[in-house]
This record gives C-alpha cells, structure tokens and sequence, in this order.
C-alpha cells in the first residue's frame, strides 16, 4: 500500500502508542492541547482558532465545528452537555471504532477542550454496545485520565471540572441522527424530533448541548496544537483537513486510510486502494453508507469534498467507501441498501415508514424479473417524495442510492425491466443454467450434487438441466471441471 | 499515574516520558502488534503472546507492545519492528511461524525477510 497519498492527523496515534496506556498518549504530546487552553485561551479564543480552521462535522452532515460551539457558547444554562457520537451504523464503516480502539484519550481530551469552550462540566460517550472492545478501552482512559488529574474536578488547577460518562446505544442506526440519539440517552424512544430549536439550544435534558461524532473530535487537539492556519492549508476550499475512510469491497488493499479533501477517488481506489481484485472492471463506488450514492467511472476524477460528492449525488457521510466491480448488480445494489433503511426506519414519520418500504418492492420486482418501465419512473418520483419530506436525516437520504443508480445505470435498470436480464447475473430470478453439449463429458459430478434434482443424465453421456427444477444455487458449476455450465 | 496539579507538572512529566520513549527505542528491539477488533479476530492474540514468549527464550532486550490497528485490514494481523539503527518495519500476515522467522533472520541475523508490506521512518 502506498502511503505517500495519506495524511493522518485523526489516526495519528493509531497503530502506534499503548491505547491503554496514558503515559503513552502524554508523550506524544497528549492533553497539551487540554494545557495550552486552560492555560492561555479563553473560551472564545478556543472556538476562534477551531471557526478558523475550517474543520466541519465528520460524521456525514458537514455542520462547521467551531460555528457549532459557538452557538452552544452563547446560550445561557445552568448546565451544558458535551456529547460524542460514537453510533456508527452505517454497513462497512468502522473509522470510529478504530479511533475509539487505537487512540481513546484523543477524544477524552477534546471533548473536555469543548466543554471548557462551550461552558459545560458534562460529557457522554454514546457508544453501540456492539463495540465491547472500544468501550473497554474507553473506561479504562476514562478512569486513567480521572485518576492523573485530567479529568474530574479542578483539572490542572485550573478551576474547571469536567467529567466524561458512558452510554450505551443497542445498534438502532436512527440513533446516529443527533435528536434521536438524545432521545435514546434520555431513556426515551429512539425518534428523531423536528428541528429547529437545534440540540445546541435545546438538547439532553433540554439544556444546550454539542454532539460531535468521534472523528471531529480527534482532530481538534491538532488543530489546537498545530494551529488552525497549519490545518486550514490542507484540503480544498470549502473542506479542510482529512477524511477517514474505510475502504471496502472488490478492492485489493480493504483497509481504513485517511487522506487529504481533495484527493480523488481515482486516487483513493487506485493508488492507495491498489485497484479492483481480480483485475476484474471497476464499476461503481458507493460513499456515504445507505445514505450515500453509487458514483462511476466518469466520476473517478472528482476530488472527495462536501460538496463535489453531493454535487454528483452522494455524500461525504462518515467515511464509508465501498467498490463494487462488474460482477455487482446495481439494482440489487440498490435493494440491498433499502433493506437496510426499512430495516431501520423508526417509523415515526409516514413518507420513511411506507415510501422506503414502497421503494424496496418495487426494486424487489424488478429484481425478480416482474418489472415494468413505469416502475422506473414511480421510483423517481416516490425517492423524490421521500427525500424532501421525511422528519430526519435517515429518510432525506435514503433515496440516494435508488436515484444514483437510476440516473448513472438507467441501462441496467432497463434491461432487467425490458429484457429481463441482469448483465450481472446476480438476480437469480432472471437467468438461466445451461449446460453447453460439447464440453460435457458426462462425468455425473453436477448431477450428483444438484440437490433440487434438476440435472438428468447418463454416465458418459450429455447433460440437461431442467429450468423448471433447477433452484440456481450454483453447485453444480462450482463441480464441473470441464466449463461445460454456463449462465445466461 | 499520580495526580497531575498544574499545567507545568503536565508538562514537565511529558518531557520525562517523552525522554524515555526515546532512550529505550535506541538500544531496544520493540515490536508493536495491532490489537483492535479486527486484529484480535485474525489472530493477533496469539500473536502478541507468542512474540513475548519468544523473546524472552531468545533473551533479546525487547519491548512487546500492543496498539491500535493502523488500518491495513488486509493484512492483518500486523507487527511493527524496530531495531536499533534501522528503520521501522510493517510485517503483514503474522503467523507463529513468521513471528519465528522475523526474530531468527530479521531481529537476529538481520537478513532482509518476505512479508514486509512497507517501511515506515518514525
């Protein structure tokens, strides 16, 4: 893997000090960030240089961080909450896990230089209970950092008290959305509110509150330490810094990588990602989770920023980033990701409840060979519905893979409508084993593990393989030695 | 840790540490093994322990230390290594056996051994 393409200031630390180790962490220049700001700053200072570095919400939304803080700043309550993010939900993202397990003082750190910026004395770790690991690290930095002085009351004599509390989410990826993960913290249900008035007004508790996701948050020591003029000097205009993905999928090099804004993703897939597996043809690449889009090839080019990838018709997100090859179906692609968002909808809000379910069988028709061209154009217009008039996040964006994929692979949707084929072969609904006379031997192996008992044949003679039987589970070409099986 | 009461004990005690990361990978073999989740899953457990066990049979002045995971899925488990003098190494793939042949020809012998997925300057 080539490294020269890569810039890591979020996982500076990982895969390089003890995570479990304090003293680790202070070495390299651990809570000196922490220091300079009790010591030097003021409050509005603080969020000055974190406005002026230009960083914005890692977690999907691209909210600016420091304008974010300032709101909270200037709201006036006798309490305030700091609150993490760490709901990753989205299907093959795994950045904040790495962070959480690789470097979790990080996010103690930064969160403890929000709540003096911000006025606030509490903070809240919202963290899956999926991720045992990330939060056995965390309690540990917790109790180290309270046990040095670090955290707790009075730290650094500087008069400020801060202390950090888990809590435990269980995995309902609407959580992710910042009123609904309040709401679950809250002990209520795990439903997204209307927004205005906003969490910095009026959040947990009802009191101001700031909830950044753990990426975010592992930037602002560097940024405090470095500068925000050093920070501001990486990436593109309207988005600073890095990004972490995890990259997934047919690609060579599966791994999490952080790179500059403005990288390509020609860049990201090719030189760091190594390219496709197999030396098969690269086809899609979808960013954002199922909230994001599927981009092709004509998109290679486009530099990874907020608002280059939304331009094309997907998102930053938080930095999943999945490659799909020419064996992937997109409408199955498609499908796969509206499961998803059924699955999850919490379904308080009725075009997310019954527009994606609407979507999904529609797709499920196409995919089962049962579509008809209007379906195309009903899927338009229900995404369209959905997205602008769904209560949160998860249903505005939702949509977006069905309307990537019909507006950058309308062939293929066409295809499975009109001539009922899946170039793929992946919807099984729509092609057809055949075994090719001349390369048969007749040696019985397909016929012996077929299990719907489809394929009739004597020993050293031709095979056949009977449609109407045959359940298209692939056995019998994994079997034949002699590419004498072929799909249509 | 003790307390920490002020902003310049915080940075006195940085220094210290500081001082002794640095002494201690000049004369010290140090291996650091990836222990996130995804390490754990492919093994670096067994890793990590049999890398301990080993350099203690073999005597070598080491220091084996876990971290986080430094986003090479692919080719996990992996080892970082430093040896006096040279630059750092990322093995890929660790198994027993490769844990065997990086401390007898690498860390040992100092032969140059299949398996590095790049060189790291730190």
């Amino acid at each position: 893997m080539k490294k020269d393409k890569q810039i890591k200031l979020a996982l500076k630390n990982c895969g390089s000090i003890d995570p479990e180790k304090i003293e680790n962490y202070i070495a390299v220049d651990g809570y000196k960030a922490l220091g300079t700001c009790l010591g030097e700053k003021g409050s509005s200072e603080i969020i000055d240089v974190i406005k002026a570095s230009g960083l914005r919400g890692r977690g999907g939304g691209g909210f600016p961080t420091g304008e974010k803080w300032e709101m909270a700043s200037k709201f006036v309550a006798d309490q305030k909450y700091v609150i993490c993010n760490a709901d990753e939900g989205d299907p093959g993202a795994f950045m904040d896990r790495s962070i959480l397990e690789g470097d979790p003082h990080v996010v103690l750190e930064a969160m403890a230089i929000c709540g003096y910026s911000i006025g606030a004395t509490e903070g809240y770790i919202y963290i899956r209970a999926e991720y045992p690991l990330a939060i056995k690290r965390l309690k540990m930095a917790i109790d180290q950092a309270k046990e040095a002085g670090l955290l707790g009351i009075n730290i650094l004599g500087s008069g400020f008290d801060f202390d950090i509390r888990l809590k435990y989410g269980a995995g309902a990826f609407v959580c992710g959305e910042e009123t609904a993960l309040i709401a679950s913290m809250e002990g209520k249900r795990g439903t997204p509110v209307i927004k205005p008035p906003y969490p910095v007004e009026c959040g947990y508790k009802g009191k101001p509150t700031i909830v950044n996701n753990v990426e975010t948050y592992a930037n602002i020591p560097v940024i405090i330490n470095k500068g925000a003029e050093w920070f501001s000097s990486i990436g593109t205009s309207g988005s600073k810094g890095t990004k972490v993905f995890a990259l997934a999928g047919k690609v060579k090099n599966v791994g999490l990588v952080e790179v500059p804004m403005g990288t390509t993703l020609r860049e990201l897939i090719y030189d760091i990602g190594g390219g496709i597996i197999n030396g098969k043809k690269f086809k899609a690449v979808q960013s954002g989770g199922p909230s994001g889009g599927c981009l092709t090839e004509k998109h290679l080019d486009t530099p990874i920023d907020y608002e280059s990838l939304k331009e094309c018709g997907s998102m930053m997100g938080s930095g999943g980033m999945i490659v799909m090859d020419e064996d992937d179906c997109m409408v199955a692609v498609a499908q796969f990701y509206l499961d998803f968002s059924v699955e999850e909808s919490c379904g308080k809000c009725v075009p997310c409840r019954e527009g994606n379910h609407v979507l999904y069988q529609i797709l499920n028709k196409i995919t089962h060979g049962k579509g008809e061209l209007k379906d195309l154009d009903k899927l338009k217009a229900i995404s369209e519905v959905v997205k602008s008039t769904s209560l949160c996040g998860l249903g505005q964006t939702s949509p977006n893979p069905v309307l990537s994929t019909l507006t950058n692979f309308y062939d293929e949707y066409y295809d499975h409508v009109v001539n009922k084929k899946c170039v793929s072969k992946q919807c099984r609904a729509l092609v057809e084993y055949k075994i090719i006379e001349d390369n048969c031997i007749g040696c019985t192996a397909c016929k012996r593990v077929c299990p719907a008992e489809a394929i009739t044949g004597e020993v050293k003679g031709k095979h056949v393989i009977d449609p109407e039987l045959c359940i298209k589970c692939g056995a019998c070409i994994e079997k034949c030695k002699f590419n004498a099986i072929i799909v249509e | 840790m003790k307390k920490i009461k002020t902003i310049s004990d915080l940075n006195a005690i940085r220094k210290v540490l500081e001082n002794d990361r640095i002494d201690s990978e000049d004369k010290k073999v140090i291996v650091k093994v990836a222990m996130s989740t995804c390490s754990i899953a492919t093994g670096s457990k067994k890793v990590i322990s049999f890398f301990r066990e080993q350099m203690g049979l073999e005597a070598i002045d080491s220091l084996v230390v876990q971290t986080g995971c430094m986003g090479l899925c692919h080719s996990e488990p992996t080892v970082i290594v430093s040896v006096p003098g040279k630059d750092s190494v990322i093995f890929g793939n660790v198994t027993e056996k490769k844990v065997n042949e990086i401390i007898t020809s690498y860390i040992k012998e100092g032969n140059d051994i299949e398996g590095v997925l790049l060189k790291k300057n730190s």
